[in-house]
Parts: structure tokens; sequence; C-alpha cells
């Protein structure tokens, strides 16, 4: 086998090459660093990664990691946030994914972390994000939490009357990822209830949100009750039947089958009424 | 050359003793493991039964796993258990699996804060049930109620949190002689109202003879559980009126959001029905009962000084162990509407559904050897793990596919019917329940009466139920604030390189689940607002 070192030109190109390597790399990350710092955060162990790097990093891969690390560290300070959000200003800056990411990340700042949340701020910044790059994964999630901000917090108006989903609902149309339609269907049913808003207006975006499918957890058996609840209260005991027999199928032993099946035998009697002559 | 040796042995022995010190403050393994890997599983299941089964399944665990060692840490429930937990996980050196349960006040934030979500693994067959008839089914379908529990606890809505080791179910047990003694018959009570002919036969009878004997036993604990029951039956109602997501169930925050809407309270007429039926049933047990713990009750049944004692299942192994006279399990009536003092605030019976498993088993995040500790839970909750502790400590397995020990097979008969929601109106809030444990001695005594406690009530829950949904909000945004760094993190693994298909499920749930909990934290935010300055 040759080796390099063997060839007297090769082993002049080479040792130098070796040794000017790491300088040369600098600005590009060392992908197993870098994925091991993303895994630490995953696995919520963020000091992991600020104990080995520190603001000056230089790749911006390795500065998004460094400023997402930041934002979840406790103890949670001003100093922390302020520091992470300079990083993720300037990444926002450029015109790719990793832009998107910190753009995100930079709204969700204002939203959340803040002691004093600035929900104004927040909604501008996910718009924004939405404008310039509005096919990213993190644009497109941007306006799920844009319209909650809008049926929540920043409506466009609350004035008694106005229809409060109807601008969730517009956001709704630049969606184009399935999951995340369904995660905004499913937040504008229940801001529907919450908002004290008709069922006729709320009803359908829980059917739409179920349909899309994928819901785990207790979200899932609660929306299943819902449809078969609130269905029959907006008389629909189709709809009603269709959803408790579908309860009855998936969770036949649990506690809320007795009460779905006195639910079920009311639709069916509606049914019926509806169909004798 | 003498004094050298001497010298140089004190030191030896200052060094050893060094040594020592630094190990046993620093560190909780053995200096010498046996084996590669040690997994710690902490518990407060110190009753008469699961040390054993939980042994048992390890012992057979072990026998399997050559690598691994697993230690069961058994920390006292009541007392102890909640502070040594924050105390070790705020440290960093909390064990690898721990029971955690909703009802412990003040550590709602901790699985949002320490635990890890198992909602992906429990989408997968569980390994250790190859070859039995769990086979091929995913994880979370084997427990026999689907880990109701869990789900229902988790502090994100799209993911659980926890399986669970056993099912538990309330029950009234029986010191069966005595109860022929005083009331000449051994007919266990068919409805509420003949239970408390057989309470008052009770309180008539110790009257009569000066033996000092209660109808039932008395402790903070049992007084806890047997109120819960007796309340929630006329609570059905104002559930069902208070119901607007069509849940069929109501959740705390939705009871406390409809107290500060002024939906309902302490007078509430059904509210005053369940304060009514608390304070018959307080009447059954010793005066002073609310400064006695659970044990004390078990010693009051033991001595033969209370005909009845309400307990869960879990007593059950301890209480046929130790008992020297025959004690039958029996159910509490539910109240009805036919029911002659407050019949007419009941819509119909509560369902207990088909049982619900307990003895949540989480999983540390922090821990150092998740893959193991991961994999022994799946063990203990796997057919033959949980046969392993349901033989080995005579409680029900949480687990479809095990043979159930014929005497404890009537802890599976359950009554069916309506459900009421996470908890009755005593316990759905820490600051609340604060205030109710504060001013419960005015139900109680010759002088207590259910007005003068919802009065009471009344006054101080509007700025205590408010704070609870407050905290409620806050441990809420305390979950959603720390998965916006997972959630980009796992979006990173997954886009790879090499691209990560299982990374990708995972962001994708996240984010799911966190503008589920993230609507949740709006709603409640939306109540408080609503209700500010209200009275």
């Amino acid at each position: 086998m040759l080796s390099v070192f063997a060839a007297p030109r090769l082993r002049w190109f080479t040792l130098p090459g070796l040794i000017l390597l790491p300088a040369l790399a600098v600005g590009a990350p060392a992908p197993a660093e870098l994925t091991q710092a993303w895994t630490s955060i995953a696995n919520s162990r963020p000091q992991d990664v600020l104990r080995k790097w520190d603001a000056d990093r230089t790749s911006r891969p390795e500065q998004l990691a460094w400023a997402t690390a930041q934002l979840s560290v406790q103890p949670t300070t001003d100093a922390n946030l302020q520091a992470a959000g300079k990083v993720l200003t300037g990444l926002a800056g450029g015109d790719d994914e990793l832009a998107a990411e910190a753009a995100y990340l930079q709204a969700r700042l204002y939203q959340l972390y803040y002691a004093q949340p600035d929900y104004a701020k927040a909604a501008e910044l996910y718009r924004a994000l939405a404008a310039r790059r509005p096919e990213s994964h993190w644009a497109q999630l941007g306006l799920v939490k844009l319209a909650m901000l809008k049926l929540y917090v920043v409506p466009d108006s609350a004035a008694p009357g106005t229809d409060r989903l109807a601008p969730a609902e517009a956001l709704l149309a630049g969606i184009h990822e399935p999951l995340l339609q369904r995660d905004l269907h499913l937040q504008i049913g229940q801001a529907g209830i919450a908002l004290k808003q008709p069922l006729a207006r709320l009803l359908p975006h829980l059917v739409a949100a179920d349909r899309i499918g994928g819901i785990s957890g207790t979200a899932h058996e609660d929306l299943v009750v819902q449809l078969s609840v609130l269905s029959l209260r907006a008389g629909l005991p189709a709809q009603a039947k269709f959803y408790c027999e579908r309860y009855l199928a998936e969770y036949p032993d649990n506690a809320r089958a007795f009460t779905i099946r006195l639910k079920l035998k009311e639709a069916e009697q509606q049914l019926a009424k509806e169909a004798a002559p | 050359m003498r004094r050298r040796t001497r010298r140089f042995g004190f030191w030896l022995l200052l060094l050893a003793y060094g040594v020592a010190s630094y190990w046993v403050f620093t560190r909780s393994t053995p200096v010498i493991n046996e084996r590669p890997v040690t997994i710690r599983f902490a518990h407060w299941q110190i009753e008469r039964g699961p040390p054993d089964g939980v042994a048992a399944a390890i012992k057979r665990y072990e026998e399997l796993n050559p690598r691994v060692k697993v230690e069961q840490l058994l920390v006292p429930g009541a007392t102890i258990y909640p502070q040594w937990m924050r105390s070790n996980l705020a440290g960093g050196m909390g064990p690898d699996l721990m029971e955690w349960g909703m009802w412990m006040s003040g550590t709602k934030d901790i699985p949002a804060r320490y635990f890890e979500p198992l909602t992906a693994e429990l989408a997968q067959p569980n390994p250790y049930n190859r070859g039995t008839s769990q086979e091929k089914i995913p994880w979370e379908k084997t427990f026999h109620d689907q880990l109701l529990g869990p789900r229902r606890d988790s502090p994100d809505p799209g993911q659980i949190y926890a399986v669970t080791i056993s099912e538990t179910s309330v029950r009234l047990f029986c010191n069966i002689e005595l109860l022929k003694t005083i009331t000449g018959s051994v007919a266990a009570p068919k409805t509420y109202d003949d239970f408390r002919q057989i309470l008052a036969k009770v309180q008539d009878y110790a009257r009569r003879t000066g033996r000092l004997i209660y109808g039932l036993a008395g402790s903070r604990d049992n007084g806890l559980w047997v109120a819960e029951n007796v309340f929630s039956g006329p609570l059905l109602g104002v559930t069902r009126e208070l119901d607007d997501p069509g849940y069929l169930y109501l959740y705390d925050r939705n009871a406390l959001a409809a107290y500060l809407e002024g939906r309902w309270n302490y007078h509430t007429p059904a509210v005053e029905a369940g304060m009514t039926l608390i304070q018959e049933m307080a009447k059954a047990m010793k005066p002073g009962f609310l400064q006695l713990l659970r044990n004390d009750a078990m010693l009051e049944f033991f001595r033969g000084e209370a005909v009845f004692i309400y307990t869960g299942t879990y007593d059950a192994t301890t209480l046929r162990r130790m008992s020297t006279f025959k004690v039958v399990p029996m159910r509490l009536p539910s109240v009805t509407p036919d029911d002659p003092v407050v019949g007419r605030y009941v819509i119909g019976i509560g369902g207990e559904g088909s049982g619900e498993t307990g003895v949540a088993i989480y999983l540390n995040r922090n821990s150092a050897h998740k893959a193991e500790a991961l994999d022994f839970l799946r063990f203990l909750t796997s057919v033959p793990g949980n046969q392993l502790f349901t033989d080995n400590s005579g409680w029900l397995p949480s687990v479809n596919g095990v043979r159930v020990p014929d005497e404890i097979k009537n802890f599976r008969e359950y009554q069916l019917g309506y459900t009421l929601g996470q908890a009755p109106f005593d316990i759905i809030g820490s600051e609340m329940n604060l205030v109710w444990n504060q001013n419960f001695y005015r139900l109680m005594g010759e002088h207590g009466s259910v007005g003068q406690f919802a009065d009471a009530l009344d006054q101080a829950m509007p700025v205590a139920i408010r704070k609870d949904l407050q905290n409620e909000m806050r441990n809420t945004l305390l979950l959603v604030r720390p998965q916006d760094s997972i959630i980009v993190a796992t979006a990173e693994l997954a886009a790879g390189p090499p691209a990560d298909e299982a990374q990708s499920v995972r962001q994708h749930g996240m984010e799911a689940g966190q503008t589920m909990s993230e609507g949740l934290a709006f709603q409640m935010q939306l109540e408080l607002e609503k209700t500010a300055g209200k009275k």
C-alpha cells in the first residue's frame, strides 16, 4: 500500500497541508462536534455545549447551536437571553434555512422567553419570516404561532361581534405542511370554544384536524370525545354517531365509554326522528 | 525505624480515610461494581408486597442481563419522598427511574423539568412480550387501561411520560366479625343509605356498650380518600354543566376557570350536598383523625376499633397478612338519585371506568443509563415481568395477559357510570387545597356546619384559585420553553447527514405537543385576564 509519506512530492505537499488544515477549517464546522452539540441539546443537556463552547464560535451552524443551547440553559437570565438574541439576529440576516431557523427562534424569544413578552414584536418577526422564506418549515411553523397570537393576544379586532377565528383562518391558507395545518385547525377549534364562538364555525376545524390524523396521547382521545359531544350539540347526529362509534371501537373500556354509549343512543334517537315521515 | 513505620501507617490511614470520605460524599455506588451498569429505581410503595414483587422482577431481569444491576430504593412516600425527589433531581443525582404522582402537591413541574417522554417507544411492541399474548402489540396498548393516568397527567397533551406497573382501586375493607357482632348481619351495604345506616348502628353500639369502636378507621389520608369518593357523586351534574369543550370530563384548569367566572362556588347546592356527605363520613371517624396518618388508621383497624377501613387495594396485602380477623373487601356504594338526603342533586352513578393502572414510573431525563433503564421498564411491564410482580406482591397487574391470582380477582369489578374529571372540588389546585384544609374544622364536631364551611371557603378561594390557575399556566409554559431548543436540535439531527427518520418523527411530535400546550397556556391567560378584578 502506498503511503502518502512515501512519495517525496506528496510528502512536501501533504505535511504542511495537514498542519494547515485545522486553520483552513476555521469557519467550517467539525461535523462530529456539531452533531454532538445538537445531541446534547436534544437530550436537554445544553450545559454540555456551553461548557465546551463560548459565544465567539465562528461557523454559523456552531453559532446557532450555541444560541439554541443558551436559550434553554438554567438558570434563565436576561444576560443569557440577550446574548442568544444577538447571535440569532446576526444569523437571521442570511438567506438560507439556517437563517430561517434563527429568525424563528428570534421571534420565540420575544413571545416566550423575555420576562416581559412582546407579542406584537414576535408577530412582526413571524410575519417577516413568512414573507421572506414562505416555503421554509420554520416560516410555516411560525405561521401557526402567529395565528395563535392573533387568536388570543394580538387580535386584528377585539370588538364584540368580531369573528375572532377569521384572521387565523386566513393564515391557514399559507400553510402547506399537512401536520402544521392539522395543528392549526386544532388550535382554531379549541380557541373557538374558549372564545365562545358558534359551534358551526369551530367544529369543521376539529373535524379537519382529526381527518389529517396523527394526534397522539390524551389529545387524541379528547378530540374524539369532543367531536362526539359537540356534533350532537350542533345538531349533527350522523357525525356524532360516527365519532361515538369510533370512540367505542378505540377505547371500549375507558371511563368515558359509559357516557359515550348514552350519547350514541341519543344520536341514534335523533336520526330516527329525522328519518320518520 | 519503628517511628517511621508508625508515621507511614498513620498517613496511610489518613489517606484511606480521605479517599473513603470523598467516595461517600461524591458517589452513590459501591467502590467495586459487580456489573458495568447500575440503574437505580426509586418508589414509595413500601407496603407489604410491592418491594417483593419488584425484587422478583429485578432478579429475573439481572439473570437475563448480566451487564446490568438494578437497585430498588424504597423511600417513604407521605413525608419524605417529594422533598427527596426534588433535591436529588435538582442536584443531578436523581435515580434513573422514579415513581411520581399528580396528587403530590408542589411537584407538578417535575415531569416537564426532569422526565423523558416515552411516546415514541410506547408506539413499538415490547420485545420482552415475545412469545406471549401481547407480542407485536404496541407497548402502550398492552396496558389494561392503555395508560389512562399517564396520558391524563402528562404535562404535554401529545406525549406520554410514564408507564404503570400495577392497578389499584379503592375499597371498603370490613372486619366481618365485628360487623356481625354489631349489626347481626355480614351483608355488604347495597346502597349508600344502607352504609349510612350501618354507620349509625356502629355509633349506637359504641354508645350503648362503652366500647371504643368507630365505623371507619380514621386518618388524614383515609379521610381524604373517602371524601373524594362521596364528594364526587353530587358533583357529576356540576361537571356536566361546566363542560364547554365537550370532554365529558373536567380538567382542573377548567374547574378553576369556571370558579373565577362565577359559574360555581361552595354554596352551589350540589357542592353543598357533597360537603354534607363528607361531614357524614368524618363523623364516623375518631375525633382528631386529621392529625393521624395512614398507618394509624391501619393500627386502629387491626386493634378491632373500627368496622371498616376505606383504602386502596394497595393496602390489601398488608391487611391480609397482618390482621388477626377475617377481612372482606366491599365496594362503597355510590350515592344515587334516590338517596334520601342528597339524591335530588345527583344525576346518576359515578363510574370507575374499567379500572385505572397506577404506580407510574418515569425515566429521568438526565439518567446516565437511559437505554438500560428503559429496557428494565420494558421488562417490568412485560407479561413475564409483570407476572412476577403480581405473584410476589399480591397487587393487581397493569398489563394484559398477566394471570390475576384468585384472591384479588374481585378488585377488578368496577362500577360503570358517569365520569367526573381530574378531581373533586377540594383538590383541584394546591393553594385551594390549603384553604380547604385550613377551614376543614368548620365542618367537623358538634358545631360544624356545611354553611359555615362554605362561607369561609368562598371568602378565601378567589385569591387561592387565581393563584392555582396562574401556577397551572406557569407550569405549562415551563414545559413549552425548553422544547424550542429540543425541536431545533432534533430538526438538525433529522436533517443529518445522515438523515435520521426517528429524529424527524420526534421533532414533529414535539412541535404538535408544544403547540397544544401553548394553546392551553393562552386559554388560561385569557381566563385570568377575563376574570381579573372579579370577586
